[in-house]
């Protein structure tokens, strides 16, 4: 697994040319462009490691069933990378994202970042599959549209909005500036 | 800013330009639930008009509401009289239906038979609800095909604005661009036609009406850089017969012979081009998601049109007809037979999609046969519809964009400071994106002559920037956040006199009224308020006969029926919702119960007094 980090980092410098299957589909080896090659073999189940953790009352499984996998981690190269962040957040409105997760998604016609509540997970991984593949409430697929470096970028991005506990309404919070179309 | 306070209407305009720049009604949240205050603009004149008629009658029996406003002249006059202020303040709930949606309930049910019919937010159920027995058992129900992807494609909440109905069948659109016809007995599809292309961003919220044989339909998605559009499908096979584009050459647009609108300016070869830059017209916008209305005698079809798109205006120089327009078309070929752009080259997401009312007024003197038209842009228009010459436009809310209509062209006169620009922000413009008045449609009794108008006063700041499009994205280039408007109130429910201009009464409401109304013969007017309040107003005086808590926020119409026992009963959704509720309620308006949002600046406290909801009442005496 140590491995994995500086090697990413190469691959994406590359934006999906050089990053084939081929060099990235190793025991180990899940980079960032993989995450998408590897969707045609059974290791992609792996990598969306959130879901197995949903799994609560392992009592109702066939005996055998692999609670023991561990998923495989899916680092972001650009997670907390500030300058990726900003080139994020500029992506975020170029691709027109900002209409419809709202200013700072802040949640529109999509939902929202900041509340820190995910319907697709939100790792890194979970993330990037949201934008690469879209979601079936209207999320576009971006993959082949735009390059996975910038799908990167725009995951650091969109983790970075949430960090607010919005659990509680109490009526003595702050608002936020909204726009209806 | 000064020039807009002109004689008529001081009273209305009152403290426009100082209450705006403050943009802070202060205590008006806290006043939300309290008695509502009744506001008399009424210094001079009768509060009543004579003479007045609608000019197209209620379509079946009176006791029964068989299209959207209850006629062609979207009227929502009702001709019972039992309810009447006398004995308002006795209306009960008689009985109660949950839609199983918990979405915007915008529209309203039908009811033929002794058989209510209800349509859904997405997924756009219907329900076919037997009147006739005890506890209201359903006959049918629907659900539909429908794209989920439709749901993230939708600018303004997954609303549907209701049904029509006509020869035994129920027409109605579905979110992801289908219309399709329903067996109003059995509750079988019998058609199903795909329309927009949901790919682009077309998605279908309005109500249709039917016209000799035909479904009138048209598109939503001003917001997506789609090209607006209105069709006819025939009501037998679901087949479409015309297809008229609101903008682009005018084969598409069907200017020809026919076309012999007002002003000057308005005619000329294919203007749906070249009021615009380049291919702009392609991703203009110009969409027919409002209501519709039809004149018989003169065979005329009355629709608007969406905003322009994108709203940075600088990316579409020109009048970009025809949006924000009012037209009306051929009913048997969708041919335009006059066009009216209420604002031309829009900059603050003006839509004038809004009903047009279509009655036979007295003006100076004589019947004139108008369309009554209350625009986002915030003015009142009274129409000629025969020719789209406008009679009269005055401002109906407050509002400080532009100093009046220029009656020898139909066009306003724009405040330059209110103008806005790409990377620009403009500060303090009222009305706000969301307009004078939005979706929410008024309702006309000829007894008093008067309109009642469900309002919004609120104001905006609007930055424009640019944008590119990239189909099926919203293609907006804009952020327009709101606030209340001067007064300290941020709706108002009013009374209109559009043989003068002139407000008769009003009732005050802290929150803007983004439910329709409802006129009767008996002298009550109903609507909802977005905290969850249904009303009955006495129609003369505008003093508040009964309130009932319904619990959602209303932005749904009344209609009232018969019941099978002969009553009057009057019947209204909850479920707040729609652009209102959605996007600018914040966390009331989460679209999912895991998708947590702060409250917005525009309603900050909206959701302490309601919550989601989808469920229809209905009360009698």
């Amino acid at each position: 697994m140590k491995r994995i980090l500086p090697f990413c980092a190469c691959v994406v410098a590359t934006i999906g040319v050089a990053c084939g299957r081929g060099e990235g589909s190793g025991a180990h080896g899940v980079t960032s462009d993989s995450t998408i090659a590897v969707r045609s073999d059974t290791s992609h189940l792996m990598v969306a490691g959130d879901s197995l953790r949903l799994i609560q009352h392992d009592e109702n499984l066939p005996a055998g069933f692999p609670l023991a996998v561990k998923p495989v981690a899916v680092n972001n190269p650009y997670e907390g990378n500030k300058d990726a962040i900003h080139t994020g957040s500029q992506l975020f409105i170029a691709y027109n994202c900002l209409d419809c997760h709202g200013a700072d998604g802040s949640g529109a016609m999509g939902p929202s970042f900041q509340d820190g509540r995910w319907h697709f997970g939100g790792s890194p991984g979970d993330v990037f599959e949201s934008i690469y593949q879209g979601r079936p409430d209207g999320m576009p697929a971006w993959g082949g549209r735009i390059t996975n470096d910038q799908i990167w970028m725009l995951t650091a991005y969109v983790r970075s909005l949430s960090s607010k506990d919005l659990s509680t309404e109490n009526f003595t919070g702050k608002t936020v500036e909204r726009t209806g179309h | 800013m000064m020039s807009v306070m002109r004689g008529t209407l001081v009273g209305v305009l009152m403290g426009t330009s100082v209450a705006c720049s403050a943009g802070k009604p202060a205590k008006s949240d806290t006043a939300a639930g309290a008695e509502p205050k009744v506001t008399s603009q009424a210094a001079s004149g009768s509060a009543s008009v004579t003479g007045a008629r609608i000019a197209v009658a209620h379509a079946g029996p009176p006791g029964e509401w068989q299209m959207p406003a209850g006629d062609y002249a979207s009227s929502r006059y009702s001709e019972l009289s039992s309810i009447t202020p006398q004995n308002a303040a006795n209306l009960k709930v008689a009985w109660a239906f949950s839609t199983g949606v918990l979405r915007g309930h915008e529209g309203q049910p039908l009811v033929v038979d002794n058989t209510m019919y209800v349509v859904t937010p997405y997924p756009n159920v219907s329900y076919a609800i037997d009147l006739a027995q005890t506890g209201q058992p359903l006959k049918w129900k629907f659900r539909p095909e429908n794209a989920q992807q439709a749901i993230g494609r939708a600018c303004c909440d997954v609303v549907n604005r209701g049904a029509a109905y006509a020869n035994g069948r129920i027409f109605y659109n579905l979110l992801d661009g289908h219309t399709i016809a329903v067996d109003a007995a059995s509750g079988n599809q019998v058609w199903r036609t795909r329309m927009g292309d949901l790919s682009r961003g077309e998605t279908i919220t309005m109500a249709p009406i039917v016209v000799k044989g035909k479904v009138i339909v048209g598109s939503s998605g001003g917001e997506m850089g789609v090209r607006g559009w209105i069709a006819a499908l025939d009501a037998g096979t679901g087949k479409e017969v015309w297809r008229a584009y609101n903008i682009g050459p005018d084969k598409d647009v069907k200017v020809g012979a026919k076309m012999k609108t007002f002003y000057a300016h308005d005619r000329g070869k294919d203007l749906g081009v070249s009021s615009w830059p380049a291919d702009t017209w392609k991703t203009g916008g110009g969409a027919v998601w409002g209501w519709l209305s039809y004149d018989p005698t003169l065979n005329l079809i009355y629709h608007g049109t969406s905003n322009p798109g994108p709203w940075n205006e600088n990316q579409r120089t020109g009048d970009n007809k025809w949006t924000a327009s009012i037209l009306a078309r051929d009913a048997d070929t969708g041919e335009l037979v006059w066009a009216l752009q209420v604002t031309p080259h829009d900059m603050w997401d003006y839509d004038a999609v809004n009903e047009n009312i279509l009655v036979d007024l007295p003006i100076k003197g004589q019947i004139r046969k108008v369309l009554v038209h209350f625009d986002r842009n915030g003015f009142a228009y009274t129409v000629d519809r025969a020719t789209g010459e406008v009679l009269l436009a005055e401002p109906f809310v407050p509002m400080n964009w532009s100093t009046g209509i220029d009656l020898a062209t139909g066009r306003p006169k724009v405040v330059e400071t209110k103008k806005t620009a790409q990377d620009k922000n403009v500060q303090d413009i009222c009305p706000s994106l969301e307009g004078g008045k939005n979706q929410q449609p008024a309702a006309f009794s000829p007894q008093t002559g008067l309109f009642y108008v469900p309002t919004n006063n609120l104001c905006m700041d609007f930055q424009a920037r640019a944008v590119t499009y990239i189909a099926g994205t919203p293609f907006i280039g804009g952020n327009a956040p709101e606030k209340g408007g001067p007064g300290g109130y941020r709706g108002e429910f009013i009374a209109w006199d559009a043989t003068t201009g002139r407000k008769v009464w009003g009732i005050r409401e802290p929150y803007p009224v983004w439910g329709g109304a409802l006129a009767t013969a008996g002298g009550v007017v109903f609507y909802g308020t977005l905290d969850g309040w249904f009303k009955a107003v006495d129609a003369r005086s505008g003093k508040v006969l009964w309130q009932f808590k319904v619990g959602s926020g209303v932005v749904g119409n009344p209609v009232a029926y018969t019941g099978p026992d002969g009553k009057e009963y009057v019947a209204i959704y909850a479920g707040i919702g729609g652009d209102m509720g959605l996007l600018i309620a914040g966390d009331v308006a989460a679209n999912l119960p895991y998708d947590v949002r702060e409250r917005g600046t525009t309603l900050p406290d909206i959701s302490r007094w309601t919550s989601w909801g989808g469920e229809l009442f209905v009360f009698s005496l």
